[in-house]
């Protein structure tokens, strides 16, 4: 074989006959078709996951009401059912729903905003920006989601214990470590496995994305 | 058919070596070629009305189709073929030259062994675009794409020799 030199091969690349060859209703017809990417991926799993938080969040606050098994937990702790009790616990579990859904409508905008921003015609390095840019936003609803679970069970908890003490109320009951060792197991476990899913269902693409953008990083670091 | 798609399918058809280029670095199957070059003609139809001709047609081709291949596109086939088979694909195009057409055949095999960015590089470079527009379409600077590609000429020189 001749010396190779990448120069004197341009011409040759460039004219190489590449085959197949599409005619004009072949490429009318790829026209119709539905595309099939890691971005639509990417939205349709974020828009799956926004419904389902939705759901719960519209369910909880107009439709069902899981007061009344908190307030089963508390009897079994031997707190007594009061008026003012009821009361104070609806206006707590108002305020934990009010913030579940601003911060839910926070995020909706927020996730339109950075998907209009992807555009294909804007170059490699910000193309790959505007998709991390995209799924951070679905990244930062889960974790604002995971904090909100933690906040809602620390404020709770701390409910519980504020009755206790104020209904004078010993706090070596079985019960009670019983209902810290749960709440607090939970809690672990529904991290652990958010978690697990976000690694599964994105782990690919952020993978991809991420060492094409370290390549060109490299490149930028070229004197 | 309106006469936006009729116009839009001409100039595909008159520019399909460059995408036909793209999916065959981008890809290790003939089925995933034919989806990566469906997948970047779908992608050019949609910034076809955006596009107004701010940049030379072929840039602008070369930026969306690479875009799509190292980013968006999904692959079905998981592992890669074997080099017998791509043996066989690349024996589409054939150069009176057995020589140049060996080389050819080599260098598809070569370049596929680069890293997405280098490969876009390459890929961009053979295709006499200027170093400005290679820059400009994957984000760097113009000196940081010259350096690349000047490294990139001797890691090439290197490989072709090795599987040459």
């Amino acid at each position: 074989m001749a010396e190779f030199d990448l120069d004197h091969l341009k011409k040759t690349w460039q004219e190489q006959e590449v085959q197949p060859k599409y005619d004009s209703p072949q490429i009318e017809a790829m026209l119709n078709k539905s595309s099939r990417n890691y971005v639509k991926y990417i939205l349709w799993i974020s828009i799956a996951e926004f419904l389902v938080i939705l759901g719960l969040n519209f369910y909880y606050s107009f439709i069902g009401d899981d007061s009344e098994s908190f307030m089963n937990i508390l009897g079994k702790l031997g707190i007594e059912n009061t008026v003012d009790l009821q009361a104070d616990f609806a206006h707590l579990y108002f305020v934990l729903k009010f913030v579940s859904l601003v911060l839910t409508g926070v995020f909706v905008v927020l996730f339109y905003q950075n998907y209009k921003k992807i555009n294909v015609e804007s170059n490699l390095k910000k193309f790959i920006l505007q998709i991390i840019s995209f799924k951070k936003t679905v990244n930062i609803f889960i974790l604002a989601n995971i904090l909100l679970l933690v906040f809602f069970t620390t404020v709770l908890t701390v409910f519980t214990f504020y009755i206790l003490s104020q209904q004078h109320i010993q706090l070596s009951h079985p019960t009670l470590i019983g209902f810290i060792v749960g709440t607090v197991l939970m809690t672990i476990l529904s991290i652990v496995l958010i978690w697990l899913y976000y690694r599964i269902v994105y782990g690919i693409i952020m993978k991809r994305l991420g060492k094409n953008l370290d390549e060109l990083k490299k490149m930028e670091s070229v004197e | 058919m309106s006469a936006k798609e009729k116009e839009f399918s001409q100039l595909i058809k008159d520019n399909q070596g460059l995408i036909i280029k793209v999916s065959r670095l981008y890809t290790n199957s003939i089925e995933d070629e034919q989806d990566l070059f469906q997948e970047i003609v779908l992608q050019l139809w949609r910034s076809y009305d955006t596009f107004k001709g701010q940049s030379k047609i072929s840039t602008w081709m070369y930026r969306v189709a690479l875009n799509t291949a190292i980013t968006l596109f999904r692959k079905k086939t998981k592992s890669p073929q074997t080099d017998e088979l791509q043996d066989f694909h690349y024996k589409d195009f054939v150069e009176d030259d057995e020589e140049k057409q060996q080389q050819i055949s080599t260098l598809y095999k070569v370049i596929k062994m680069l890293p997405n960015v280098e490969r876009a590089i390459v890929t961009m470079y053979l295709d006499d675009l200027p170093y400005k527009d290679i820059a400009e379409n994957l984000g760097i600077t113009e000196v940081n794409a010259r350096v690349k590609m000047n490294r990139l000429k001797k890691t090439l020189k290197e490989l072709m020799e090795k599987h040459g």
